[in-house]
């Protein structure tokens, strides 16, 4: 703490540096213990690696995935799922939840069916969506479209509500019409609850991803979970599992809180949700 | 020629816990000249607040009628800005970004009303802080800027509803000086809601005394300006009309 204090006084650059390095790293440290009682417990148990993989053995099914490729493959194939069914899911949510903050009838009249809706997200939409889209592609984009759409409409609903009403009042007494109040208003108003959307939502999704890739897809990171399990390759399972985790921790941190930090911080209005 | 003009404006609304109609307002009439300063001053629930949210076309009126320039006024709009008790600021835009908007929604473009912007921010001497966001700023300067944001927009008339009851006692009375030299500066038509007497006094050319939703009396105050706290405090004609003016508050 002293180095960074006085680091930050000459150089602040540096001092941010050394700070979300000293961040990282306590933020790895824990990680990094549970792989150390990993490599010590397997072998002295003697683990059956059907069971339970070595950290060698699931270092060389990540590098052996690496270099032939697949890895790269069932990650875009994840990511380009969740990207564009987020995409969509957010696009059509956040004129929706406006409308709703809006127009207390609409709000009233749709908030049951949003909480229907919320509760239903997710992989009970699995088998429906298949028979609509078929296997692939179309059935788990509308999986994670659903799991984000419902999440950040309510959150915007939330907070095109919690926006005071004088802002309103301030903006149409300095002659805003209604399309300037929407863009100078309620959309920057909801901001902090529709990136909380965003956040929860994306969790949902990714969640919801790794489930639908396991039934209906031939590739993707639940595939290869999936299809390592009749092989009895758990050291492939494990390997999948740590980059699901790993890609969803780089998600939140890189882009998510980074995002909440530009806008909401320096406005300082805080996440209301 | 009359800027504003009330005419027997009233307002009813239902209450739904009484189960009956109230009247908050009723035959107001008052007459606002162009470049004057009229402070409204009556205890809570006299009607002021509502009066001045029918003026900004925030609130429907349900009898007489508000006239701007001989025309009646219907719904919010540009020629009557607004300050707000609680500063009402845009969080997510800068200071600069703030007082442009009303120039913003005529379309000016951005070189020009950050200008403008400028000008009104150096006129509440906040000219350091353009690139600030309101939260970064002390309650006094949230409202300088909220003064300068509705000035900027060049109103028709002024509407001040309590803008300096939520800061502190000392940066009131500087608000209240500052105010004071602005208006002399530019000379804008205000109408200004307040419970506080030496402060509708201290500002005005004319008080209006409310009570229970009725005008009880209209008094001139024909005080010399500049007005500054350290001389009306001791002077003999400010004790006079501020004590009149207390007595018929007191008595409403």
């Amino acid at each position: 703490m002293e180095v960074t204090r006085s680091l930050k006084r000459r150089s602040p650059w540096l001092a941010r540096g050394v700070n979300s390095l000293a961040g990282a790293a306590m933020f790895v440290a824990p990680l990094l213990a549970l792989v150390a009682i990993w490599a010590v417990v397997v072998p002295l148990f003697d683990i059956n690696p059907r069971v339970f993989p070595s950290v060698g053995a699931v270092g060389t099914a990540a590098m052996d995935s690496i270099r032939d490729g697949t890895l790269l493959a069932h990650v875009g194939a994840s990511l380009l799922r969740v990207g564009l069914g987020t995409l969509i899911g957010v696009v059509t949510a956040v004129p929706l939840g406006i409308a709703m903050g809006v127009s207390p009838t609409v709000a009233a009249f749709l908030t049951p069916l949003f909480r229907f809706f919320s509760v239903l997200a997710g992989i009970a939409w699995i088998p429906i969506a298949t028979l609509w889209f078929g296997y692939g592609f179309g059935a788990i984009v509308f999986v994670i479209f659903n799991a984000v759409f419902f999440v950040v409409a309510y959150n915007t609903l939330l907070g095109v509500k919690t926006i005071p009403h004088t802002l309103r009042n301030a903006a149409s007494s300095l002659g805003a019409g209604r399309w300037a109040l929407l863009t100078e208003v309620l959309l920057p108003g909801a901001l902090p609850n529709i990136v909380t959307g965003v956040r929860t939502g994306l969790g949902f999704a990714w969640r919801g991803l790794i489930a639908a890739e396991m039934i209906a897809t031939n590739v993707g990171l639940g595939y290869m979970l999936f299809v390592a399990r009749d092989f009895y390759r758990t050291e492939v399972i494990v390997f999948g599992m740590i980059v699901i985790g790993v890609l969803w921790l780089l998600i939140d941190r890189l882009l998510l809180v980074p995002l909440e930090r530009a806008t909401i911080e320096r406005w300082g209005m805080g996440r209301r949700a | 020629m009359k800027t504003l003009s009330l005419k027997n404006l009233a307002k009813t609304y239902f209450d739904p816990y009484a189960g009956s109609h109230v009247n908050a307002v009723h035959d107001v009439s008052i007459d606002v000249e162009q470049g004057e300063f009229v402070s409204v001053v009556g205890p809570s629930g006299c009607g002021k607040t509502t009066i001045l949210n029918m003026i900004a076309g925030f609130i429907p009126y349900t009898g007489g009628e508000i006239l701007l320039d001989g025309k009646p006024v219907k719904g919010p709009g540009p020629e009557r800005g607004v300050v707000f008790q609680s500063f009402a600021l845009f969080p997510w835009k800068t200071v600069l970004d703030n007082v442009g908007f009303g120039p913003k929604m005529r379309g000016v473009p951005k070189a020009e009303r950050d200008r403008i912007a400028r000008e009104y921010l150096a006129l509440a001497g906040l000219s350091h802080a353009a690139h600030r966001y309101p939260n970064e700023l002390s309650g006094g300067m949230q409202q300088r800027v909220g003064v300068v944001r509705a000035l900027a927009n060049n109103p028709d008339v002024l509407l001040m509803d309590e803008p300096f009851a939520s800061v502190d006692a000392q940066t009131r009375m500087t608000l209240q000086e500052e105010l004071t030299r602005i208006w002399q500066e530019r000379k804008p038509t205000v109408l200004f809601i307040t419970h506080d007497v030496p402060e509708a006094v201290f500002l005005a050319n004319r008080v209006v005394v409310l009570s229970k939703g009725r005008v009880l009396d209209q008094i001139e105050i024909d005080l010399p300006r500049p007005r500054v706290w350290d001389d009306l405090v001791k002077d003999d004609k400010f004790k006079q009309l501020s004590a009149r003016v207390l007595q018929m508050v007191r008595a409403a």
